[in-house]
Formats: structure tokens, C-alpha cells, sequence
């Protein structure tokens, strides 16, 4: 991936079948951008994605895997310090996978 | 997508090699690879693309990735099993694109002093890699129903490409 997202975005891609649905490998997203936000904002653009895709779906942060939807304390609340995606940060949809 | 079709993408430390290549696999040269005066025992899989699946006609078949997520997922898991089975060597590649029937889509040779840890860590790297990798498989059954992206989680499950997203097969 040698381009960059614009100035105040991020890179999102999309893998599989999350590509298959989308009809694309990657959006660039206005940053920042709450990570709990995240599968609110692709059912607003890509409607029917969450139960289609995203369910079954993993998520990287920068190629480290992230929890999406786990991110409420013990309390029940939203964590204070929960991540938030930046600009020029790369998210990627990580549908099941199939090698070998 | 992700994918560089012109260049091979690898990542080497000590004793260990994988990699991502549009090209052909070349059984010798990963033995090769692996070779040592210390070991006596080579363990080679190949894994080779299946022109059905459930007995379903398969017409085409195609991987693609996250480069540089699967190489890290790969080294991760070549750097487990080296150690845990203390090989003298590992090294995995996959192929991406399309893959014709009955050819190799992935290669794993591994070396050992002794040939049970060697089947033993070759065993496991792959189905490692076969549970973890960031590697997607695309069949195409041709006809109406497209193609559909299989899932190894649960060997059967995947989805289709139409747009409505539905439920493979």
C-alpha cells in the first residue's frame, strides 16, 4: 500500500468478503473517529454490512487486533479512554479466514 | 486490493523464512531452504487446490491478503513452533492470485535433528496458519451462484459475492 490517506483521514480496507460487499478495497474516513463508532459508520454507508459481514468479522488498529465491542468497563459504562482511530491510522476488516 | 502482483514479499531471521508470491512453489528450493548438516529429518507439506468442494465442480480458485499482516501472523507462528519444537528450521510461503487446480497453494518445510519433531512442528505450523493467516480463499463454482469466499473456521461457511452479502453454501 504505497499511497496515503488524505490529510484528516484514515485508511480502512476491506478483505474478502467484506471487499465483496463494499465493491471496494478501501475507504479513506474522516478522522478522528471513535473505534465503537466504527460498524455504525459502515452500516450508514454500506446498509445490511453488520449482520452480512461485520458479525463475523475481526478488526485491526495498525496491525494489531482490536475489540471493536467489548470496550465497556466493568461498570457497565463506556470506558473513558477508549480508542479512537486517527488520521493516517490504517483499520482493516479481517472477515474468517481461508489459506492454505 | 493489497496485493503486489510483481514482487515476491518475505521476511527472514535466524533459522526462519516466510513468505507471499504470485509465482509457482518450488518444492526443492523451500527444502532448501531448510537444509542443514544438523538436522536429519526434512518434513515437507504441499498444499494443493481441489477442483470441488462437497463434491461441487470448482472452476477457478483465487487467494488474496494483507501482506503485511499475514507475514507478521506467519512469523509469529513460525517463531512458536520452532521453538516449541526446537527445529533447526521452518519456513512457510503462499501463493496468491489464482491457482490452478492441483497446483500448490502453500508450501511448509521444516527441519529437525530427529523426524518426530519435525512432523510434529510441520503438522502444527499449518494448521496454525490455516486457522490464523490473513489469506483469503475465493472458489468459483461458475453459473448463477458466483463465487464464494471459504471460511476454514468452520470448513464450510463462507460468503457469497453478490451484493446482498448472503450466506455460502
Amino acid at each position: 500500500m504505497s499511497s496515503k490517506p488524505p490529510k484528516g483521514h484514515f485508511r480502512l480496507l476491506y478483505f474478502a468478503s467484506a471487499a465483496s460487499y463494499t465493491r471496494k478495497s478501501l475507504d479513506d474516513v474522516p478522522a478522528p473517529l471513535a473505534l465503537t463508532d466504527l460498524f455504525a459508520h459502515l452500516e450508514k454507508l454500506y446498509p445490511g454490512i453488520g449482520q452480512a459481514v461485520l458479525s463475523s468479522s475481526a478488526v485491526t488498529l495498525n496491525l494489531g487486533y482490536v475489540d471493536v465491542e467489548d470496550q465497556e468497563g466493568t461498570g457497565g459504562c463506556k470506558s473513558s479512554d477508549a480508542t479512537v482511530i486517527n488520521e493516517g491510522d490504517e483499520v482493516a476488516i479481517i472477515p474468517p479466514v481461508s489459506s492454505g | 486490493m493489497a496485493d503486489k502482483p510483481d514482487q515476491d514479499q518475505c521476511i527472514k531471521e535466524d533459522g526462519i523464512s516466510v513468505a507471499l508470491t504470485h509465482g509457482l512453489l518450488d518444492a526443492r528450493a523451500i527444502m532448501n531452504e531448510v537444509r542443514s548438516p544438523k538436522a536429519g529429518a526434512i518434513v515437507l507439506f504441499a498444499g494443493t487446490t481441489r477442483d470441488n468442494f462437497n463434491s461441487k465442480p470448482v472452476l477457478n480458485l483465487s487467494y488474496t491478503s494483507y501482506p503485511p499482516l499475514a507475514l507478521q501472523t506467519m512469523l509469529s507462528i513460525a517463531r512458536t513452533v520452532k521453538q516449541r519444537h526446537s527445529l533447526t528450521a521452518i519456513s512457510m510461503i503462499h501463493r496468491l492470485g489464482v491457482v490452478p487446480i492441483a497446483e500448490e497453494s502453500i508450501l511448509i518445510a521444516v527441519s529437525a535433528p530427529h523426524r518426530q519433531a519435525a512432523w510434529r512442528g510441520g503438522e502444527e505450523a499449518l494448521e496454525e496458519c490455516k486457522e490464523r493467516v490473513e489469506i483469503w480463499k475465493l472458489e468459483e463454482f461458475g453459473g448463477e451462484e458466483g463465487g464464494v469466499w471459504r471460511a476454514n473456521r468452520d470448513g464450510a461457511a463462507g460468503a457469497n459475492v453478490d451484493h446482498e452479502g448472503k450466506n455460502g453454501a
